[in-house]
């Protein structure tokens, strides 16, 4: 079979199946950065159009549409993969290969799919892949962290199928097109879309699951859950104007948190979820500049975003925490990494030649161009706290602060280089936008290199900075603790079972109270007759024996009257 | 964390040698005065270009600087005393959470395959 006739999903699910029948090594390490290679040449190759259609128990069921919008995010994703495979290149164990595999290929299925019916099967697809890159950690935690993940990833499957048959009522069609918000259809389908994007409220699975994953698993799983969501809702909800206010929320609360959180890992989940909220509001204005700035920062994100995993990754796996208030002074024997990390922060702060740059301006200029200044001053606010927690705080708290006393080996090689080739796509992108810019939904005539956007943009990042200096040095910034912080899974983790207990223990109390009034009744009953009727009892003294065989034989008359009459 | 021995300088790479100065208090707030100036001098630059606006408080001097300082103080102080609020020890919800676990040590993989 020719292998323009294949889904790219398949590539990869193929490729998990050879994975297996090659014995662990160098071979299976070569094997998981050749899937991605030869996915990304197919997408690349594929003319624009539908190309695999299956008929699944009557539906006609659309695998692969290829158009500009599907086509970025499919090359993202293989790229991510690679990039995410060769920073795991040592790891030996085959959950994390297959899962691994599965779980970009179902991102990649997902995002080519021209139906509602495939886009769920590979949504689920995705959430049980992933799920075994937080179970590899092989901890009770993990194991638990990951049950509460796949609750939350299943029932986003769920309400998608839900959605998927009121709209199939309503309209007659599967087709995933454009959807105009208002019937229960497609609110279901928002709100499935809106669980994997980490709507507000409904975030809290990221920041709780991605920092329980193994080292490479949380480079991996932060590539692909959130921004499948992304596109879904770029596919169906664009130009819908609540998720103009949803993304502005979104950018805001995460970096809050951000400052106070003290496993790194988590902070960067947090301001995962911030740079979404750049995407949302993209989608939410709907216009070609801002869709094309929601395509491009997507790109963007996840070329930084991995890129800051993968250092924080590395401090992990060479002193075994990721925490704030155990780290600082690493760079002095982790100075590479440290430099990976900084162009990483550097990127995601959108410092001029760095990528952020010229892919978030596109989505702050639609909000202006539009009128939406409140939402433009947020944005604003919420690209300086970015600067703040994650352009400054990661490498600060990680590489320098006060000496932790550790001294650590540099990262491996392999890491080394996916760091490295993930940095220079950073500085590319920034230096470079053109090729980028091209593969764009919409035709782009923007130039993110006018004086006044460069020297704006220096001083709101510089000031973010003195801000920083100055709260440091007058010793007013919280100094990085041992502590959890509650958020909004507090009311799952805490406040529901709480309420469960205390509705069980109620329930069972008045059970218990009630069984026990019962047994107290009939027992009383029972002695009582016992006393009365038993054979020490008042009555069974005056029952002569007689009257015993004089009722016997009455009874037996009676028995034979019957029996005689009948 | 191996026992203590007197570090030298040389015992790091080239590259880390480069940014030993962060140790040093004096170099640091050297550094420091360095930002300064720099922001002095990005300040100034609002009035030396015709900026480009489309919101009407771009043209305010300074406002990108003013705004960032002030906001990330703000944000700063506000999730400050947050903390007052959220904040709970380690173990809150150990063992449902990987909070309190050490990282294992089997998951690194520090064998010598690829190193």
């Amino acid at each position: 079979m020719a292998i323009e006739s294949l889904p790219t999903a398949v590539l990869f699910f193929a490729g998990a199946a050879l994975l297996i029948m090659l014995p662990q090594g160098r071979l299976r390490a070569a094997l998981l950065l050749a899937v991605p290679v030869l996915a990304a040449w197919q997408v690349w190759t594929l003319p624009f159009g539908d190309h695999v259609q299956v008929n699944f128990f009557g539906l006609d069921l659309e695998l692969m549409r290829v158009d500009k919008l599907s086509r970025i995010f499919a090359l993202i994703f293989s790229l991510a993969a690679f990039l995410g495979n060769l920073y795991a290149w040592h790891v030996r164990d085959t959950v994390q290969q297959v899962s691994a595999l599965l779980y970009a290929g179902a991102a990649i299925g997902a995002v080519f799919a021209g139906d509602l019916i495939t886009l769920f099967f590979y949504w689920e697809g995705t959430a049980i892949a992933s799920v075994f890159l937080i179970w590899a950690r092989r901890t009770e935690g993990a194991y638990h962290t990951g049950m509460r993940y796949l609750i939350v990833q299943i029932s986003s499957g769920v309400i998608l199928l839900a959605g998927a048959v009121l709209y199939y009522r309503e309209t007659g069609s599967l087709a995933f097109e454009h959807m105009e918000l208002g019937s229960p259809g497609t609110w279901l389908i928002f709100i499935a879309f809106g669980i994997k994007a980490a709507f507000p409220l409904l975030h809290n699975w990221l920041q709780d699951a991605y920092p329980a994953a193994t080292v490479t698993g949380t480079v991996i799983l932060s590539s692909f859950t959130t921004k499948l969501a992304i596109y879904s809702l770029a596919r169906g909800f664009a130009g819908t104007e609540i998720l103009i206010y949803i993304g502005a929320v979104m950018t805001l609360f995460p970096i809050f948190y951000a400052v106070i959180e003290n496993d790194l890992r988590r902070v960067l989940a947090y301001s995962l979820n911030n740079q979404l909220g750049f995407m949302v509001v993209g989608i939410g204005i709907g216009t070609e500049l801002a869709l094309n700035g929601t395509a491009a920062h997507a790109v963007a994100h996840i070329l930084y975003k991995s890129l800051l995993f993968m250092s924080v990754g590395a401090v992990l796996f060479r002193t075994g925490t990721a925490k704030g208030s155990e780290l600082g002074g690493l760079y002095k024997t982790m100075p590479l990494t440290m430099i990976f990390c900084v162009v990483g922060a550097a990127a995601i702060s959108a410092f001029p030649l760095f990528s952020g740059f010229v892919t978030k301006s596109l989505i702050l200029s639609a909000s202006a161009k539009e009128h939406y200044y409140i939402i433009w001053a947020i944005l604003l606010f919420a690209s300086a706290g970015v600067f703040h927690h994650s352009g400054i705080k990661i490498p600060y708290f990680a590489f320098f602060a006060h000496d932790s006393g550790k001294r650590p080996k540099e990262a491996p090689l392999h890491m080394l280089l996916a760091m490295g080739l993930t940095a220079f796509l950073s500085i590319f992108i920034g230096v470079y936008p053109e090729p980028l810019y091209a593969l764009l939904p919409y035709e782009v005539s923007y130039d993110s290199y006018t004086a006044t956007h460069v020297i704006t943009q220096l001083q709101l990042l510089f000031f973010s900075a003195l801000a920083f200096t100055v709260l440091m040095r007058t010793r007013i910034y919280p100094p990085e603790l041992r502590s959890v912080n509650l958020d909004a899974d507090w009311s799952y983790r805490r406040l529901l079972p709480n309420i469960i207990r205390a509705v069980a223990n109620t329930v069972s109390k008045i059970w218990a109270a009630n069984s026990a009034f019962w047994h107290r009744t009939i027992s009383t009953v029972i002695s009582r007759l016992y006393n009365s009727h038993g054979p020490e009892g008042r009555i069974a003294q005056v029952w002569p024996t007689g009257s015993m065989v004089l009722w016997i034989a009455i009874l037996l008359g009676v028995t034979l009257i019957v029996n005689f009459l009948s | 964390m191996s026992e203590h021995r007197t570090e030298d300088d040389s015992d790091f790479s080239a590259i880390a040698r480069l940014f030993l100065w962060v140790d040093d208090k004096k170099k640091v707030d050297r550094f420091v005065y360095g930002l300064y100036g720099a922001c002095a001098l990005l300040f100034g630059a609002d009035f030396l270009y015709h900026k480009h606006t489309y919101v009407p408080v771009e043209n305010i001097p300074g406002f990108y600087a003013l705004y960032g300082f002030i906001m990330c103080a703000l944000l700063v102080i506000a999730a400050k005393g947050l903390r007052i609020i959220l904040k709970r020890p380690e173990d809150y919800y150990a063992p449902m959470d990987v909070e309190t676990e050490d990282y294992p040590e089997d998951q690194m993989e520090r064998l010598n395959h690829g190193d």
